[in-house]
């Protein structure tokens, strides 16, 4: 008598159900096993909380997968102990100068195609100009934010920042661990010598904006600002703006010899298991709808041209190409090559 | 008539004075931050400004009803107190193993347990962060345990190992005379003397894992995040008085603690912390 035979009905149905319900209940975990995982590296504050909300929980809906945001800096030496073969993270969201240290060791690619991120074709030309490695997908400007109750007129020139009257009232960066101050060392260069790289004209400028209040966080400034303890101080547009509405006297200047660009750059590591999905999240990020709710939330410029900001925003955010014009972009690159000299040069002129 | 009564006054002693100045001015400079705190915590204005221009409890409010720092309040209580016990097992016992074992080598040892201390921290951090990475296991909550227990065992190990080099052994002897197994003279002669320098360096295990930031810096994951985490970054967009609140708590957290140990054990009628 085979095995078979000797199985009732009734025998073989309780089988099947149990299989059955080991079946339902094991599900989940085969799908839990099935849904891919982004790592990706993202701002805090405000921009943390729209992403937390909105931007990120869509983007799992329709690419059902999870993402796993890093809000912990340091990323980059993160990245750089983890195993090349399996990155920490799929996606680097950084500003444009750590993209291109990264570049330097190999952590990022080095360009990233129309192929791979269609919204592309819909971006201004400084989101993948050769001095970004990877893509922008905002950009602030840096400027000068000054108070309007002191009496100052609003500033035109970078050269105002100089001003006596402003003697232990001007505020700077802690510039080797800045990135703003890194870019206003540049700009020192173009305004007062032969252009963003003539360090030796930038040094002396520097050295004639003492006393000058410096911080490491760019946070700090705009509560330097809001405090009164600066009254005119290096600032991305972002960070005054965002006061917008809250009665503070508080304004950003955009000076005649234009203002820094301050790129939000993502990239993709090489070494990514997840590579279609990485590229998916950049392209999903230039989407005129995700980057007008992260335009309007903190105020950042986006890089798709197609994004149509209420009229409050799109008064003071470089959404033309005019406006876009008047974005400088650093050679980061060069600057990376130089930056320990750098360091030790402006550490000595700070500290003196 | 009235007869002036001579007052008895102590003659003025320029060296008390001086002593006395230098205790104020140290108090000063240990407290002042604290009260900076405070006033910022309690100010209405979102960035710190002094005079206070009034008196709110609404970063406190904004701290206790953000997730993401009571998610990372619970971690870092939940971290400090798995570290309080490791640390104490292990310090504990390391402390018993040097003082009492003969050990050859025993000061070499005795450095080898305290060198988590030479070490920076952060350097400690990024070392297991990549030992844990390349052991394909990850940043789990564990992994940050171990870390911090690595960081806090010497302070239980030093504090114990006071206790233990001070420690009258004839109590144990007579315990051991009057024929107590050795077992039994551990938990009820040895165990309870050496109480307070184990316990005493558990508190500072607990501080010293609660206000870990170096070694959490690499060993945290994403919606995980410790306290001291969370604020640093807090702090590089939003630099307000939550900030200040949530010192205040932590502040207030390791007082607690403090406290609650001084109240169970009685560390100060025991040793001088």
């Amino acid at each position: 008598m085979s095995i078979l035979r000797s199985i009732s009905r009734r025998k073989a149905l309780r089988i099947g159900a149990g299989l059955a319900a080991a079946a339902a209940m094991g599900a989940p975990a085969i799908l839990h096993a099935q849904t891919r995982t982004l790592k990706i590296t993202t701002w805090g504050g405000k921009w943390g909380e729209i992403m937390k909300a909105t931007v990120l929980p869509a983007f799992e809906k329709e690419f059902k997968c999870n993402v796993q945001a890093d809000q912990a800096f340091p990323f980059m030496p993160k990245l750089q102990a983890s195993p090349r073969n399996d990155p920490l993270y799929d996606v680097l969201h950084t500003n444009s100068n750590e993209q291109w240290g990264a570049l330097t060791e190999g952590l990022v690619v080095d360009k990233i195609s129309v192929k791979d991120v269609p919204n592309i074709v819909d971006v201004f030309p400084y989101a993948v100009s050769d001095k970004i490695v990877g893509v922008s997908i905002f950009t602030s400007a840096i400027g000068l934010g000054f108070r309007t109750d002191k009496g100052l007129a609003k500033p035109t020139s970078w050269k105002d920042l100089a001003d006596p009257k402003l003697a232990g009232a001007r505020g700077g960066y802690i510039i080797p661990v800045n990135s703003l101050g890194q870019a206003h060392l540049m700009m020192l260069g173009k305004v007062y010598g032969k252009g963003l790289t003539d360090l030796d004209a930038a040094y002396r400028a520097l050295e004639a904006l003492k006393p000058i209040k410096l911080v490491d966080f760019t946070g700090q400034m705009e509560k330097m600002l809001l405090a009164g303890e600066v009254s005119m101080g290096v600032i991305h547009d972002s960070g005054v703006y965002r006061y917008d509405g809250t009665n503070q006297p508080v304004d950003f200047a955009i000076p005649s010899e234009g203002v820094l660009a301050l790129e939000q750059v993502l990239n993709v590591t090489p070494g990514s298991k997840v590579k279609d999905l990485a590229f998916a999240y950049i392209d999903y990020m230039l989407r005129p709808n995700v980057q007008k709710v992260l335009a309007e939330g903190v105020w950042y410029s986006p890089s798709n041209k197609k994004v149509k900001l209420d009229a409050k925003y799109d008064a003071k955010l470089f959404t033309t190409e005019a406006k876009v014009a008047q974005l400088i972009q650093p050679d980061w690159k060069w600057y990376n090559a130089r930056k320990d000299d750098i360091d030790a040069r402006v550490t000595k002129i700070l500290r003196g | 008539m009235t007869a002036t009564l001579p007052i008895n006054r102590r003659p003025f002693d320029a060296g008390q004075t001086a002593y006395l100045a230098l205790n104020a001015a140290l108090l000063f400079f240990l407290l002042a931050p604290i009260a900076v705190v405070v006033v910022f915590a309690l100010n209405p204005t979102p960035y710190i400004s002094f005079p206070p221009v009034g008196v709110t409890l609404r970063w406190f409010h904004k701290f206790f009803a953000g997730a993401d720092f009571m998610n990372a309040l619970y971690l870092s209580l939940w971290t400090a107190t798995c570290v309080l016990v490791l640390s104490i097992a292990i310090g504990g016992s390391c402390a018993l193993a040097l003082a009492r074992g003969n050990l050859p080598g025993r000061g070499w040892l005795t450095a080898f347990f305290m060198s988590p201390l030479m070490l920076p921290a952060i350097l400690t951090g990024l070392a297991l962060f990549q030992s844990y990475l390349l052991a394909g296991i990850g940043r789990p909550v564990w992994g940050l345990i171990l870390g911090h227990t690595l960081i806090a065992v010497p302070y239980v190990l030093r504090t114990t190992l006071a206790v233990l080099y001070n420690f009258d052994r004839r109590i144990e002897e007579a315990a051991a005379v009057l024929g107590a197994s050795p077992t039994r003279v551990f938990f009820e002669v040895t165990l309870p003397l050496i109480r307070p320098g184990v316990f005493a360096g558990g508190v500072f295990a607990f501080i010293v894992s609660f206000d870990q930031f170096p070694v959490s810096l690499f060993l945290v994951v994403p919606n995980g995040e410790t306290l001291p985490v969370v604020l640093f970054n807090y702090m590089k967009y939003d630099l307000d008085g939550a900030i200040a609140a949530a010192s205040m708590v932590s502040i207030l957290l390791a007082l607690s603690v403090v406290l609650a140990l001084e109240k169970l054990i009685g560390l100060k009628t025991h040793v001088k912390l």
